[in-house]
Parts: structure tokens; sequence; C-alpha cells
């Protein structure tokens, strides 16, 4: 019986707990994605500290290339800051606290991270951030045996913590679904992932967003209509308002305790490390929503005072919230993120001053 | 509390530690009071029929064995039988029989029903509680005097759902004559509990996903491919849940210093029907042949009798699996093939399996026959096993349901369960080298882990019953 556990521990720690199986994950699974992302930053050369890191979702629409090319171009009339992102759709605070730590582990590596926020007031919402099954499967690759007493428990939903805590312990019930997949095309699987893993750098940065856009969009937000122009369809039109307009329940101050916990985790990290953490507003809409009042106790404003964090000015990305620069209710296009990254890189290096020798 | 979930496993743990602390006395009790208990985490009212049935049945075998009167020994087995047919009658066909009838009356086929619950288990204690009172009856039985021992018999956790249907004289030979299991045991019962899990977490559940998708909406599936792709999933998931189920009833009891009959020798290996039915559930095979087949007269008496008693008892056995006239076509389908076996079969062949030249096209036909029977079995009426027989041999297109990679888990299996008929190497790993259980362990709970379907714990199929 004993042999029968040491035998099983030993297949399972070689094949989930060292990386092995996560070199041949499907590379266009979460997991897989944020591998790859986290491989991709992790190898990209920094010769200084002056680098700036963006984290965040799919909304974060920075653009590294844009304004690292102006640097290049201009020489010192550029940033002197090397932007990098790697934002990535779906994820959540929690998922960026862990990327943060196997990107960063001694804290010495970035001048800034920024980090972006849908909103100062951070309403609840009935899609709780607490409970994304989902963030086990972006970091799975990630987690280890330390984490067990920390990860799991984050989640309020028990099941989630059985799921979470059996996930981490024993990683095959999380790649089952890419495991039985492999096993469908095992070679072409491996080639895909080797294909990718040495090909794929260049790729996200050279993304340059959608060209569509939102022009003609009226948004009455007194009275919760839209008026669309003649080409938007249907099932567009009805996403749209369904995102705009989304039902909020009554605010429990949920969102404001996960935000304050993650962006807790992330600021304890960076304690005393000189690295700026730099908080923003994600532009939120094809027009601007009427602000309500402000929630003095919420997760941002809180931490606005602590030492190495700079909260960047709320309304500093309005001017973006606008049909032109929008594909659909939440995501800027092409113009739109090329003028968010030229404003967020230029707002950076205001408040980061000139880069270090 | 499935035999799948942790909450069991976490339940067995318990069962275990307390019943080796105990003094052995109190072993017994022990077992009997864990046995309510599992039997009451599924619906705990049926709890009094159970203990109904035992009291009946305790009383009458205690009667008959008391009584020297053939009236009155024939009258206390008279009123065991009908209790026990009489509860499986009224919650298991009830409702058949009164939508037929409301089918004759022409009204609503829900006309007569009631709102009946199937008690958990029902099929199987009262077949076993029926055995041990026709076995007393018989004079093949001394009348058990302990209450607790014989409510344990008929309670017993490991089997009480789905079997293996034990005889008295096998389980209170184990009760009375109680041994530590020795470390082999131990070793073989815990190899067997993994197996059985592993059969039916990631064979069963798996192929389940075909056969339910295709079953679900057979339309959405036309043509013969998809067709027997579905009906062979349903064949392997009914198999390995079925006896992955037994694996870990016999598991258990091993753990437990008792030895439960054999109830699966890869029945999908046989060379003919009747090699089947000698290898698939052996001990309901076992029990309709020593108290309805050889009863009503066997093969003593002629041909067209044999015949006549071979149908009716498979179309029992049908009937057993369920009320409903799918399960008495299927029952009926086996019935004529045994009895079209038996009349062309040459005097003295052999029944079982001869690994003859002719043997891989005899086992490919019976499997395919085998398969063909599973239609009756799995679809939910009458019309949709018509639809997919006429689908299967003659609407010739169609994509197959199953991914490769359950493909070759079913070839793994295949060449495994080949290798232990030949070389049983089942019995060579339980009591071989650590380093080769330790792999094997391993590696099954591993597939557990990777490829078992763990998105809910799926009920086994025989708890319907």
């Amino acid at each position: 019986v004993f042999a029968a556990i040491l035998c099983f521990v030993a297949l399972e720690g070689v094949l989930f707990h060292t990386g092995l199986y996560s070199s041949i994950i499907e590379p266009d699974s979460s997991t897989g994605y944020m591998e790859l992302q986290l491989r991709n930053e992790i190898r990209r050369p920094k010769p200084n500290r002056n680098q700036v890191l963006a984290v965040g979702h799919s909304r974060m629409a920075l653009l590294p290339r844009v304004v690292n090319q102006e640097t290049s171009n201009q020489g010192q009339r550029g940033t002197g800051y090397t932007f990098a992102s790697i934002g990535l759709g779906g994820t959540t605070p929690r998922i960026w606290y862990y990327a943060l730590r196997a990107l960063d582990p001694t804290a010495r590596n970035y001048a800034a991270i920024v980090i972006p926020t849908d909103d100062f007031n951070e309403p609840d919402t009935y899609d709780y951030q607490s409970e994304r099954e989902p963030d086990l499967h972006y970091l799975i690759a990630r987690l280890g045996f330390r984490d067990l007493m920390e990860f799991p428990w984050t989640y309020r939903s028990r099941k989630l913590q059985w799921v979470t805590f059996r996930g981490i312990i024993l990683k095959g019930f999380v790649y089952k679904r890419d495991f039985l997949e492999f096993l469908d095309h095992p070679l072409a699987r491996i080639a895909k992932a080797r294909y990718v893993d040495t090909d794929s750098a260049g790729w996200y940065y050279g993304y340059g967003g959608v060209d569509q856009n939102l022009a003609g969009l009226r948004i009455d937000w007194q009275h919760k209509t839209m008026q669309f122009p003649d080409r938007i369809p249907e099932n567009e039109r009805k996403q749209i308002e369904g995102t705009v307009f989304q039902p909020l329940p009554p605010d429990e101050g949920r969102e404001t305790a996960y935000l304050s916990y993650w962006y807790g985790k992330i600021i304890e990290h960076y304690r005393g490390s000189g690295t700026k953490l730099i908080f923003m507003r994600v532009p939120r809409a094809p027009t601007s929503p009427p602000d309500p009042a402000p929630k003095p106790d919420s997760a941002i404003r809180q931490i606005a005072s602590q030492p190495d964090v700079i909260v960047l000015d709320e309304h500093l990305f309005d001017q973006l919230e606008h049909p032109d620069l929008f594909w659909d209710a939440q995501h800027l296009n092409r113009p739109g993120m090329e003028q968010f990254s030229k404003i967020l890189a230029a707002e950076v290096r205001r408040v980061l001053g000139p880069p270090k020798p | 509390m499935l035999f799948n979930t942790p909450q069991f496993f976490a339940f067995l743990a318990i069962v275990l530690i307390l019943f080796y602390s105990a003094p052995r006395v109190l072993r017994k009790y022990i077992l009997l009071a864990a046995s309510y208990f599992f039997y009451m985490s599924f619906i705990p009212k049926f709890i009094l029929l159970l203990l109904s049935l035992t009291a009946i049945d305790y009383t009458a075998a205690r009667w008959i064995a008391r009584t020297r009167s053939p009236h009155a020994r024939k009258a206390a087995l008279v009123i065991s039988l009908s209790a026990n047919l009489g509860l499986l009658g009224f919650f298991k066909y009830y409702n058949f029989f009164a939508a037929n009838i409301a089918h004759l009356f022409h009204k609503p086929s829900d006309a007569f029903a009631l709102s009946i619950i199937l008690p958990l288990g029902i099929s199987f204690h009262t077949f076993q509680s029926m055995s041990y009172v026709i076995d007393v009856y018989r004079n093949e039985q001394q009348p058990i005097t302990n209450p607790i021992d014989y409510a344990l018999f008929i309670s017993f956790f490991p089997q009480l759902v789905a079997g293996p249907i034990v005889r008295a004289r096998e389980f209170f030979g184990d009760l009375y004559h109680w041994k530590r299991p020795s470390s082999d045991d131990v070793l073989r019962g815990l190899l067997l509990l993994l197996l059985g899990l592993a059969k039916k977490m990631v064979m069963a559940d798996q192929f389940a996903q075909i056969a339910n998708g295709y079953f679900q909406d057979m339309s959405k599936h036309p043509g013969a491919v998809p067709a027997w792709s579905a009906v062979i999933a349903f064949g392997i998931q009914i198999y390995f849940d079925f006896s992955g189920y037994t694996d870990m009833a016999i598991g258990m009891a091993k753990l437990l210093g008792f030895h439960f009959p054999v109830n699966f020798r890869r029945p999908y290996l046989a060379s003919s029907i009747t090699d089947f039915w000698h290898r698939w559930h052996i001990s309901l095979s076992r029990w309709l042949r020593d108290y309805l087949y050889i009863p009503l007269g066997g093969n003593r008496h002629g041909r067209l009798e044999t015949y006549r008693n071979l149908m009716l008892t498979m179309l029992l056995g049908g009937m057993w699996h369920g009320a409903s006239w799918n399960f008495l076509v299927w029952g009926g389908y086996h019935g004529a093939l045994l009895s079209l076996e038996r009349m062309f079969r040459r005097k003295n062949a052999p029944e079982g399996s001869s690994w003859t030249a002719l043997y891989p096209l005899k086992a490919v036909i019976t499997f395919a026959l085998v398969m063909i029977g599973w239609v009756f079995f799995r679809a939910a009426t009458f019309h949709d096993s018509l639809y997919v027989l006429h689908q299967m041999f003659f609407v010739l297109h169609g994509r197959q349901l199953i991914p490769s990679w359950l493909k070759d888990l079913a070839l793994i299996t295949l060449l495994l369960a080949l290798f232990e008929e030949k070389k049983e190497w089942f019995e060579k790993i339980a009591i071989g080298p650590a380093w080769a259980y330790g792999a094997v362990c391993a590696i099954l709970l591993l597939s557990v882990e990777l490829i078992g379907y763990t998105e809910a714990a799926v009920p086994f199929v025989y708890f319907q019953f």
C-alpha cells in the first residue's frame, strides 16, 4: 500500500508539479495562454529596471508596441521606459497577483506595475469575482503546495474551496479536459505547443486591435435607452444593451472586500521594493456614464495613500469614452487602443519621473 | 451515498476503523448499524420496508424449521414469498400493469398510476431473502436463530444495493467463522476497490456520455455508424458500471473479512450466448437457475420443455430488471438465442470458451448479438428500440461517436481482459512484488484523476433495479 501511494505521488508529482505537462498544454486554453504570456515575459530581455508592466483583463488595451516604438524612434523624446503587458481576457486581480509573483518573485524587475480597475466605486455585480472557478485554471501551473493555506480559502463557496484545494494537490483533476484532448492527438499537440512556445512572443505585441467602431451610437443613461446606427445587427444591439445596462445587485461591499484583499496582496509583495504600483480606471463605455456619488471606503480610495501606490486621475481616460473608439460595449478599437496607450505611457512617465540611468 | 463519492470513502474508512478497533463481539452490531445508516442515506423511510421484510423472512424461516406439518411449512413459505414478491410487485410493477390496463380500456396511460418511488436495492435484497427461506424450506440451510445475524445478511452494505446476490451459507460461513483477513486479502481487497472505482469512473462514466448523448435524441445522429457506436458505448458502459460496482463490493467485503462470489468473468470474451450467461451477472444467473429454471424442470423433460423453461426463465430475468416491455423483449431475445444455441449445439460440445481458430469469430458474433440485445435495455421505449435497430441495419451511413482516445482505452482493456483470461494478471499483481502492486495502483489512481468523469457522481446503472 505504501508502494502504491509512493508510486502515485511520484507519477503525479513528475507530471504536474514539475512543469512537464504545462509545457505541452493546449496553447489556446486558459492555462496555456496564461503560461505563454508568463513564459514570454520571463524570457523578454530586461537590460535595466526601467520596465513598466501592465497587468489586466481584456479591457486593459495597452499596446506596448505603440509606446515602445515611439521611444526607439524618438530617442530621449520618448518615455524612456520599456512597456510590456500581460493583459489577458477573463483574468481578475487574484490572477494578477499570482502572475506577478511568478514574473517578479524578488520584486526587483520593474519600475512600475500598471493595474486597471473598472470603476472606482466598485459596485457589486452578479458575477462575483471571488467565486470564479476559471481562476484556478488560469493559475494551475503556478500554484503549489505553499498556496494550499490561502488560495482555496479566498473562495466563499464550500464547493469551490474543495475543488481548488483538491486541484492544487491533485492537478490532474484540473488538467483533465486538456489531457483528454491531448490523448486524441498527442503528437499534433506537442508540435503545436512547441511551435507556439518558440514563435508566439511577437504575435501578442504585433496585435493591433479591431477596426470596427460604434460611430453613431447614442446612449440615454437616464432612461436606459440606446439609439444604434443602422449597420449594427440586432444580436449585437442586444449584447451591447445587456452589457451597458447590466443590472446590479444591492451593494454589500463584496467587490470592495475582494479588491482590498488582492490589491493588498500585490502591495504587500512590492512593499519596500521601490516598484511603483499605478492604479487607473479603464475607459468604461462608448459614451461616458454619469458619475455616481463617490464611495469613500472603496478599495482603490483606501489604498491611494499607501507608499509607492499611485492612483491616476479617475477621469484621465474619459475623452476615450466615445463610440468612434469602441468596437463593442466594453472594448476599445484600434484607434482607441493607440490613443489609450499613448495617454497611459505619457502619464506613467509623468508620475514616475525620468528613467534611472 | 454512492460508492463513487468522497463521502462514501470517508464512511468506509470510519466503518473499518470502528470494526477493527471494537471487541469482536460488537463487530456485527457495528456492521449492521453502518449498513442501516448507509441504506438510510438514500431514502430513510424505506428502512421500515427493509426491517419488515427482514422480520417476516426471519420468522417464516424459523417457523418452517420448527414445524413438522408440510402444510404449515408450505404456508410459511408462501407467506414469505408473497410478502417479498408482493412488495416487489407493487413497487416495481404496479405502474407498468396500471398503464397497460389503462391502455386496454382506452384511457390515458397514467389513469391508474400511482406516484411510486422504487426502494433502493429491492430487487436484490428480496431475491437474497427469498433464496434463504427457500433453502430452509428445502432443508439445505439451517434457520438463523439470531435476528441480528439475519438482519446483517439482508442489509450488509457492500452488496445491499446492487448485489452480488449472496447465498446464506456463503455469508454465514464467513460470519460464524470470521477470520481477520490475511495481508494478501487486504491487498486484493484494496486493489479490487480501486479497480472497481476506475472501471466506473474511467470507463463506464465516459462511455455513458456517448450513449446518453445518442439515446437522448437519436434523430440528431442518423445512420448505422452512430447507432452501432452508441450501442457499443452503452454495452461498455453497463459492463464496466456493474462490474465496477461488484468489484468494489467484493473488495470492501474482503477488507471486512467476508468473501462474495464472483459476479462477472469477462463476459464480452464469451464465445456463445450460453457462455455469456455463465460470465454475466453470475449471482443472478445462478439464482434464476436454482430457484426457477431447475424447479420448472430444467432440461430434464425433453427439448421442447427445455426451450420453454429457458424462455420463461429469461423472460422473468428480463422483467426482474424493470417493468417495461423492453426488458421483457430483452429477456425473450436472450431466451430465444439460448434456445437456438441449444437446438443447434452438438451433443457433448463444451459450453465455455475454447481457444480454437474459430474462437475470434464466435466471440465477435456473440458480442454483436449481445449488443443488439442492449438496444432494448437502453432505449426508452419499444418504438425507440425499433428505430435504433432500423438505423443499425438499414441506414448505412453516419459518423461514429466515440473519440479516438476512448477507442484506445477500450482496446487496452480488451487486451487486459484477454491477458487476465489466460494469465490471471490480477492475482499475480495482488500477491506479487510491492513495486508492481504499487505501479498498478498508481496507474489506476492516476487514471481516475485524469480520465475519470468527475463533473458529477454518476449513479450506478443497477441502482435503479
